[in-house]
């Protein structure tokens, strides 16, 4: 994985006008996708993620906003047409419903990008298009005609086909929508595999099992995006749940090495690490600091006092490697919200329990 | 919306061409016959050595006729006064247009009764040159000399030459102006009607037979005479038989639109198979929704018919009156027929129903999980069993010759692929579009090769007409003389005198069956390119022989090479022994050939002559036009009594044209057929286009250009044509034996020899690319312009 970004989309808004009126399917999404990611695009029916798929692909227009992919704008100066073409070259799509053409046999649909772009010589394409449905393990199917294989087939030569023309990024909606679970896995397997080659994969799916094989989950509801941070760190709540904390918890940066919570002092607030490290330390008799742990992205604290109503347990600071983002959720907010979440504030408990253990065991060593 | 159209307009243009051909039909067949009718047409026509008013007197006394009028009519050519562009006529001198009784005129422009130096025009003639009333056209006289007549009235004459459509355009005049264009004061034709049985042929004949011996014993010889019956026009069978064939194509027509209707309403039934699941799911049966359905092909009937009858009812006036001034008879006025009428609502209701019975029944009967599902109508959703579907003969065939063919090292790109083997996919819709286009283009096809049978068949004729210049004088010439005289003119190569005899053939009870010319080259004339169809040509030592066109058989059925036929040749009776039979149009008579060296003697002119043959060095059209001039203006000035030089291919040309006119005519219903054969491909273009809109949607997502998708469409449709281009290559074959077969008997009354032109074959070939081109450019925009949200939205 690496820090290029491959995909980008910029206050990207897309409002659908029919005769009961005007609804806005995506409301000004912000986001950046990096080369190598597998990225799974995650939400409920209705919420967006299929529209979010169409602008990264140029298949739908925004209504405004910018999208960039691989270093091009897709909307601007290129119509329906010179979409295609740049599309063919550089982004490989696989559908829910597979979408083999029909009277072409496996091997002449995995050929077929490659004669619409024109790349690879001529002679050459049917060796390519072989070798890739080798690599989906079809190559003795290459012959028969879609509707001759099974579906898990139908979608491994699908994805032989979206990497005909070698492109670096492979778009999928929904890829694992329409088959049982033993070729699903085959799938997601292939798309790690590739992600692992340095393509960039984005996924649109409904399953939330299928995240935890990716490597970026980005939640979408009712057409905003959920803080990644927020996801990561309740990953039981509700998505409109994550989308309301995402929206209304307060930002806070911090400087590398800065103090975020001292030992002892009142906690008034749960915490959520959108970027950089922090540090949990417990001072020493001798005034002397030791890191209990390390917080990433995703992590949070301050969950242990708000619950039990004590002073801190230890003290938090930004690591002193770098600068920190922080969502922060008042008390009540955060007491509302596993309230509202009873399996959020089970595993929260838990999780307060294995940190004043562990903290109990630091300072008996201090 | 665009397929209700496309239903609509697919039973409209049945409806149309059924109503245009069915009604016009009616109209043509009740008002030609009455305008014909209505004109009083002579019973009898005699043409006769030239009578004075008072042996008319004497012929009006004769039993059993009512009427007689006696004529002059004469050929004499005439111009506008700007053009030097001569037209040949034939001149009518009516002794009194107040009150005549026969072959009436009806009045187009002016008047039909001109006065001294005045002149009525057929209305014929204004093809040949444009002249309104008022004008002035000059006329030739036969010492090369132009008077000027003024125009004082068009006239249609259903009447005069009905019989003959190959004959030249009429003009008439009074007795009084014949002086002014140097012909005698004297008739020499005599028009009569009987006074019973004006509809009974065999009486009719007898009477002519009658009123004919009393002319000749009075010293006046006939040379030819003419029956016909009061209510049925001459060319009715004839145009008959045309109508009939026009009729055929509107049948064809109809069928053509109603596999139009089946393609069209099968789509739309399968476009609404979710909708049919739905009904089906709240409750609806399979007769309630067999019923709707019937309804809605009902409302679309009555839409078509709402457009198709009111237009057809027009075209059918309108095609009647374009044929009705081809053969110069009236029409008794706009009406309703009430026939086409009905017919056209049958075809209207009927044809839908019949069309669709089958889509909506396989519609009504589907099960509420295969609609809502949309399998039935859809190839692409997935199946979750595995290998669910094996792959049709077909497919696999289609497979083998690609993997074949690759194995050869010949491979296919893919997007060609995609559009040869989408041709396939809808194999019964395929079926239907091959189905119309083919019978278009087969039509198509056949009139062109009929079309060149019959320029074959004039071509055929003209062997008989060698020679490059006919020269007529109105004496006779001795033929050494007139050959130097000839000769003086450069260009000349040979010179033939020819004689000529009419002549009437009789039936054994002495009833005339036949008039008879002869014409008698030299024995050994090089001018006459004989080719007997049996029996041989004349040969030397023949007397009393003739060679005679496949006509006779018409009389003499069994009548054979060596047989005998009895003729009456100047009043005499004579026996002639036919030799052989060729082929030749048959124009107001029959045409024998004899020798030149026996009919010369008969009619007291051996070597001598009044019609003399001339070669050139040269044979084109305007060549022996320069020269019919050149010699026109030698032998005037020269002092001869020249009529008239005619060059050789003009006699043709007349008859050309009015063949040109059929030829136009079935060229109209081809075009027609093959309209309705691109129509039926671009439903086919639209339909597929929109099934498989999804799959336009996936090429887009995976990079194809506009071009591309364009290009699919379109190599399609372009396949299509070419495979009905292929089906329409043998198909033409028996429809151009059908189509000359009857062309031939109606125009010639003679079946004749079918020939093929590679040009109908290239002609259909450039213009099926085109259609087909044409007919998928439409929905191949449309489908270029698909978005790829639109078509994979809907998942």
């Amino acid at each position: 994985m690496s820090a290029i970004p491959m995909i980008e989309l910029r206050q990207v808004v897309k409002t659908f006008k029919n005769a009961a009126g005007e609804f806005t399917v995506l409301k000004g999404i912000d986001l950046t996708l990096h080369q190598g990611e597998f990225v799974a695009i995650v939400g409920k029916s209705g919420s967006g993620k299929s529209t979010l798929l169409n602008m990264m692909t140029g298949i739908d227009h925004p209504s405004s906003g910018q999208v960039v992919v691989n270093d091009t704008d897709l909307y601007a100066r290129m119509n329906e047409s010179q979409r295609s073409l740049w599309r063919g070259k550089n982004m490989g799509i696989v559908f829910q419903f597979f979408q083999l053409l029909p009277m072409l046999t496996l091997l002449e649909n995995v050929m077929l990008p490659m004669d619409y772009v024109g790349m690879y010589d001529f002679d050459e394409r049917p060796e390519r298009a072989l070798n890739l449905l080798k690599l989906v393990g079809l190559e003795n199917q290459a012959n028969k005609l879609p509707a001759a294989v099974s579906t898990g087939q139908q979608q491994a030569a699908a994805i032989a086909r979206a990497l005909a023309t070698d492109p670096p990024l492979l778009v999928a909606d929904e890829p694992t929508g329409n088959l049982d679970s033993r070729s699903a896995d085959i799938i997601i397997n292939l798309f790690q595999a590739l992600a692992d080659q340095g393509k960039t994969i984005v996924m649109v799916t409904h399953d939330p099992s299928l995240t935890s094989r990716t490597s970026r989950t980005i939640i979408i509801s009712d057409g905003e995006l959920v803080d990644e941070a927020v996801a990561q760190a309740l990953p039981l709540l509700h998505h409109r749940q994550m989308l309301a904390i995402t929206k209304t918890a307060g930002r806070k940066h911090i400087e590398a090495g800065q103090m975020i919570i001292s030992r002892d002092s009142q906690v008034d607030a749960f915490y959520i690490l959108c970027a950089g490290t922090v540090d949990v330390v417990l001072t020493g008799k001798k005034r002397e600091d030791t890191i209990v742990s390390r917080l990433e992205p995703g992590q949070f604290f301050g969950e242990v006092e708000l619950l039990r109503g004590d002073k801190s347990i230890a003290s938090v600071r930004a690591a002193s490697d770098g600068p920190v983002e922080l969502l922060v959720i008042a008390r009540n907010a955060f007491l509302d919200l596993l309230k509202q979440s009873p399996l959020t504030e089970e595993t929260i408990a838990k999780i307060v329990q294995r940190r004043l253990a562990e903290n109990k065991s630091a300072d008996r060593r201090e | 919306m665009t397929r209700t159209l496309l239903v609509v307009f697919s039973i409209a243009v049945g409806v149309f061409s059924i109503g245009v051909i069915s009604g016009a039909h009616v109209i043509i067949e009740n008002d030609m016959s009455a305008s014909y009718a209505a004109n009083r047409p002579a019973n009898l026509e005699l043409r006769t050595e030239d009578f004075d008013r008072d042996f008319l007197a004497m012929l009006q006394n004769a039993s059993g006729i009512v009427d007689v009028e006696g004529r002059r009519v004469f050929n004499i050519r005439a111009r506008r006064t700007d053009s030097s562009l001569w037209t040949n006529l034939d001149i009518v001198a009516v002794d009194d247009f107040e009150n005549n009784t026969i072959n009436l005129l009806t009045l187009v422009a002016g008047s039909v009764s001109p006065g001294k130096r005045e002149v009525v025009m057929e209305r014929e003639v204004l093809e040949e040159f444009k002249i309104a009333v008022g004008e002035e056209v000059v006329f030739e006289l036969p010492d090369g000399s132009t008077k000027t007549l003024k125009v004082v009235g068009i006239a249609q004459d259903p009447t005069t030459g009905a019989d003959d459509f190959l004959a030249p355009p009429f003009a008439y005049i009074s007795m009084d102006t014949l002086a002014t264009l140097r012909q005698p004061d004297s008739f020499n034709r005599v028009y009569a009607t009987v006074e019973t049985g004006q509809n009974d042929e065999n009486h009719i004949r007898v009477m002519a037979a009658d009123l004919k011996e009393r002319v000749e014993k009075s010293g006046v010889a006939v040379y030819r005479s003419r029956t016909a019956m009061s209510n049925e026009h001459p060319l009715a069978s004839t145009v008959n038989a045309i109508l009939g064939i026009l009729l055929a194509l509107g049948i064809l027509i109809v069928f053509l639109s109603s596999s139009l209707i089946a393609n069209t309403l099968a789509a739309l039934l399968n476009q609404h198979l979710r909708h049919i699941g739905v009904m089906k799911l709240v409750g609806g049966c399979n007769s309630q929704v067999f019923a709707m359905y019937l309804v809605l092909i009902l409302s679309f009937g009555i839409l078509a018919l709402l457009i198709a009858v009111p237009a057809g009812g027009l075209g059918a006036y309108e095609l009647a009156n374009f044929i009705a001034q081809k053969l110069s008879f009236g029409l008794l006025g706009r009406r309703i027929v009430p026939l086409a009428f009905f017919i056209q609502i049958a075809v209207g209701i009927l044809v839908p129903l019949l069309a669709g019975f089958v889509p909506v029944i396989n519609g009504s009967r589907i099960k509420v999980l295969s609609a809502i599902s949309g399998e039935a109508a859809d190839e692409m959703v997935s199946r979750p069993e595995v290998g669910a579907k094996r792959e049709s003969a077909f497919e696999r065939f289609q497979h083998q010759v690609t993997a074949s063919l690759a194995r050869r090292g010949i491979h296919f790109p893919r997007p060609l692929l995609i559009s040869l083997r989408n041709t396939f996919r809808r194999k019964s819709r395929l079926m239907l579009t091959l189905f119309t286009l083919t019978m278009g283009g087969a039509i198509f096809i056949a009139v062109f090769n009929v079309r060149t049978t019959l320029f074959d068949y004039m071509d055929n004729v003209g062997r008989y007409f060698v020679a490059d210049v006919t020269l007529d004088f109105d004496q006779p010439y001795r033929l050494t003389e007139i050959e130097a005289v000839a000769r003086q003119v450069p260009g000349v190569v040979d010179v033939e005198g020819w004689a000529f005899a009419t002549a009437e053939v009789l039936y054994p009870d002495g009833t005339v069956a036949e008039n008879l010319t002869v014409l008698a080259p030299p024995v050994e004339s090089q001018m006459v390119n004989a080719e007997p169809v049996s029996g041989r040509w004349l040969q030397v030592g023949d007397s009393k022989s003739i060679a005679i066109t496949e006509g006779i058989l018409r009389s003499f059925p069994d009548l054979k090479p060596g047989d005998s036929l009895n003729v009456k040749v100047g009043g005499r009776e004579q026996t002639w022994e036919v030799v052989g039979f060729f082929k030749f149009i048959d124009r107001e008579g029959l045409i024998a050939y004899g020798t030149y060296e026996y009919f010369s003697r008969e009619t007291n002119l051996a070597n001598r002559s009044v019609s003399f043959r001339v070669v050139t060095d040269r044979h084109d059209k305007p060549y022996q036009a320069e020269m019919s001039e050149l010699l026109d203006k030698h032998f005037r000035d020269a002092g001869y009594k020249l009529r008239q030089a005619q060059p050789g291919l003009s006699a043709l040309s007349n008859a050309t044209e009015s063949l040109d006119i059929l030829v136009i005519f079935l060229l109209i219903m081809a075009v027609l057929t093959a309209i309705v054969g691109a129509m039926g491909l671009t439903g086919t273009m639209g339909m597929n286009v929109l099934e498989r809109t999804r799959e336009i949607g996936i090429m887009r997502a995976i990079g194809a250009v506009d071009r591309e998708v364009m290009r699919m469409v379109m190599v399609e449709g372009m396949v299509i044509g070419g495979i009905s281009w292929v089906l329409g290559l043998f198909l033409s074959i028996p429809f151009t034996y059908l189509l000359s077969l009857i062309v031939s008997l109606a125009v010639f009354e003679t079946p004749i020899d079918v020939v093929f032109t590679p040009v109908g074959y290239l002609i259909w070939l450039g213009l099926v690319i085109v259609l087909s081109a044409v007919a998928s450019v439409l929905p191949a925009r449309n489908a270029a312009r698909l978005t790829i949200r639109e078509v994979l939205s809907y998942e």
